[in-house]
């Protein structure tokens, strides 16, 4: 979900030279599943994954958020070779399932030797392999050890593995965010990469967005009757056509966006972020750090930046 | 957990049915109740207090000192643990749904009949028919996991649905036959007819000593499954899990004569 800023700041707080704002992050309920991608090589296994999660960003355009999580050592993954655990977000476990469907069956098991596995524990369960498996037009084969069942589906490099059901979560978090104000697009960015590779390394989370930052945020509704449309109050180049939220010295905003499997875990991202950023930003220009929110009114999870600083 | 000892005084006379005695279905019986259950049914009865020394309390495992071929059923819808330190005659682990069977000595034939889960550990030899459905049932060995240390019989894991079978042994004649799933492993090798008639399921051995015309070659291949199924054996089965599959074992696929989706691997190229 890209934010939708309307509370106007107050009181702001101050770190390493920076204000943040006070306000906070609003985030909504939403299911998620993750799963395992395993390739020979840890490059075949990222582009595996990179593949499956692309035209993820948001939900409302592209019916999941989707990301990496996380890579994974070969002893750790149920083959034994080089893996990626991948998120998947999506309004409800059967529109999640859909997603699935559809990306593991045109993006990894078209990616050659891959494989693919549940990567979340939940006791709801969605298909995983309800698609995939029927590629093999009758000629795919199942194997049940222990409680889990495989499908192993012939391709043209050899047998696709696939397990047949994945983990559902439907107390996933999706929207939590925070925004990047500076003096210019190169600084901004720069620090915003730097949080977003503070983030890479909690568990549980993605960044959906391209590289994990957004330059389009935006607010509710448009003139077009589209459901969402520019954060004007956030654009640098409105700034006095409208009631914007910039100063003089305000030439670019980026927000970073974060998806969680538990809200623990969102929290702990925003924390990660922020931490990078406040740290990075004077030398690179960043000025500010506010955060996206409805008013508080529509999502369950309100997320403060000052209870998430250094 | 309780203990239920029961020492092997006499052979019975005749055929004896255990099944009666094993966890999950002895309930919580007296010392004074067991031995007086039937074993042999007939005009004269044998009671367990004829053959066994009873002690101990009965419940969550068995354990049986001495061991019989006449002593059929032992371990029969176990649940729990049972322990035999001898031979056991047919039908041991009977449609088991969990729990283990540990055979120190022989097991008779029929072992493992219709199992449904659990693990079945056979250190000597096992008969014929491991897995056998009774009349009326549609599978075999349908879940779970049997080892044989020694050798095996003929016709082992007729029907089989899910499940694995590792012998360490050598194995009979038509081991597989109308198998429906599940995966034998035979480390000594395959004898002939194996997996004849069989829809699917996977039999798994270094060679195969006369292959059936109705299977087809595929030839060698390096097949992930088995990674996966070996990472499963080990942590499931410590030692007892079976080798390493070091090389792309050739794979037969068959029998065309029935559905053809089965296959045997051979290991040994």
């Amino acid at each position: 979900m890209s934010d939708l800023s309307v509370e106007v700041a107050t009181a702001p707080m101050t770190r390493n030279g920076i204000s943040i704002d006070d306000t906070f992050a609003e985030a909504f309920g939403m299911s998620a599943t993750g799963i395992i991608i395993t390739a020979d090589t840890p490059k075949w296994a990222r582009q595996s994954a990179l593949t499956m999660t692309g035209f993820g960003t948001s939900v409302i355009g592209c019916g999941a958020e989707c990301g990496i999580d996380y890579e994974i050592a070969p002893e750790d993954t149920p083959d034994g070779r080089p893996g990626v655990r991948a998120l998947v977000f999506g309004f409800a476990p059967q529109l999640v399932e859909e997603q699935l469907k559809n990306r593991v069956g045109q993006c990894v098991l078209t990616s050659p030797g891959s494989a693919c596995f549940n990567g979340l524990e939940s006791s709801q369960k969605i298909s995983l392999s309800g698609g995939p498996r029927f590629f093999g037009d009758g000629w795919q084969t199942a194997r049940k050890l222990g409680d889990t069942r495989y499908w192993r589906v012939p391709v043209m490099d050899g047998e696709f593995v696939i397990e047949d059901k994945a983990g559902v979560v439907t107390d996933a978090v999706g929207g939590g965010n925070f925004l990047v104000v500076g003096e210019h697009r190169k600084g901004v960015l720069e620090a915003c990469e730097l949080a977003v590779e503070a983030i890479e390394n909690v568990p549980d989370v993605i960044a959906p967005f391209p590289g994990g930052i957004v330059r389009s945020g935006s607010k509710v509704g448009s003139k077009y009757g589209a459901p969402a449309s520019t954060n004007d109050a956030f654009c640098p180049v409105l700034r006095g056509a409208v009631d914007s939220q910039l100063g003089p010295d305000d030439k670019c905003v980026l927000e970073i966006v974060i998806d969680g499997l538990t809200s623990d875990a969102v929290a702990n991202a925003m924390k990660a972020g922020l931490a990078a950023v406040l740290e990075a930003g004077p030398s690179r220009g960043v000025r500010r750090i506010s955060a996206g929110n409805y008013g508080g009114n529509l999502g369950q999870h309100h997320y403060h930046l000052k209870d998430y600083l250094p | 957990m309780s203990t239920l000892k029961l020492a092997l005084r006499a052979e019975p006379p005749q055929r004896a049915n255990l099944s009666q005695l094993s966890p999950g279905v002895i309930g919580s019986l007296s010392v004074s109740e067991i031995e007086k259950l039937v074993l042999v049914d007939s005009t004269s009865p044998v009671r367990v207090g004829d053959c066994f020394a009873v002690s101990g309390e009965a419940g969550g495992a068995l354990h049986i000192e001495g061991g019989s071929q006449r002593l059929d059923y032992v371990g029969a819808g176990n649940t729990g643990e049972v322990v035999v330190d001898g031979d056991v005659g047919s039908y041991a682990g009977r449609q088991m749904r969990s729990g283990s069977l540990e055979i120190r000595g022989n097991a008779g034939s029929a072992l493992a009949s219709n199992l449904r889960g659990g693990k079945i550990i056979v250190k000597g030899n096992a008969g014929d028919r491991i897995g056998h459905p009774l009349a009326g049932e549609k599978d075999g060995i349908a879940g779970g996991t049997v080892i044989v240390l020694g050798d095996v019989g003929d016709f082992a894991s007729e029907r089989m649905r899910r499940g694995t079978l590792i012998v360490k042994g050598r194995m009979g004649r038509s081991a597989g036959a109308r198998m429906m799933g599940g995966t034998i492993y035979g480390e000594q090798g395959l004898g002939d007819h194996a997996g004849v008639q069989m829809r699917r399921g996977t039999l798994i051995g270094p060679t195969l000593e006369q292959p059936l015309a109705t299977f087809a070659d595929c030839g060698t291949h390096d097949l992930l499954i088995l990674k996966i199924m070996e990472r499963y054996w080990r942590d499931k089965l410590g030692d007892l899990a079976p080798p390493v599959i070091s090389s792309a074992p050739r794979r037969l696929m068959g029998d065309m004569s029935s559905l053809g989706k089965g296959e045997i691997l051979l290991t040994a190229g």
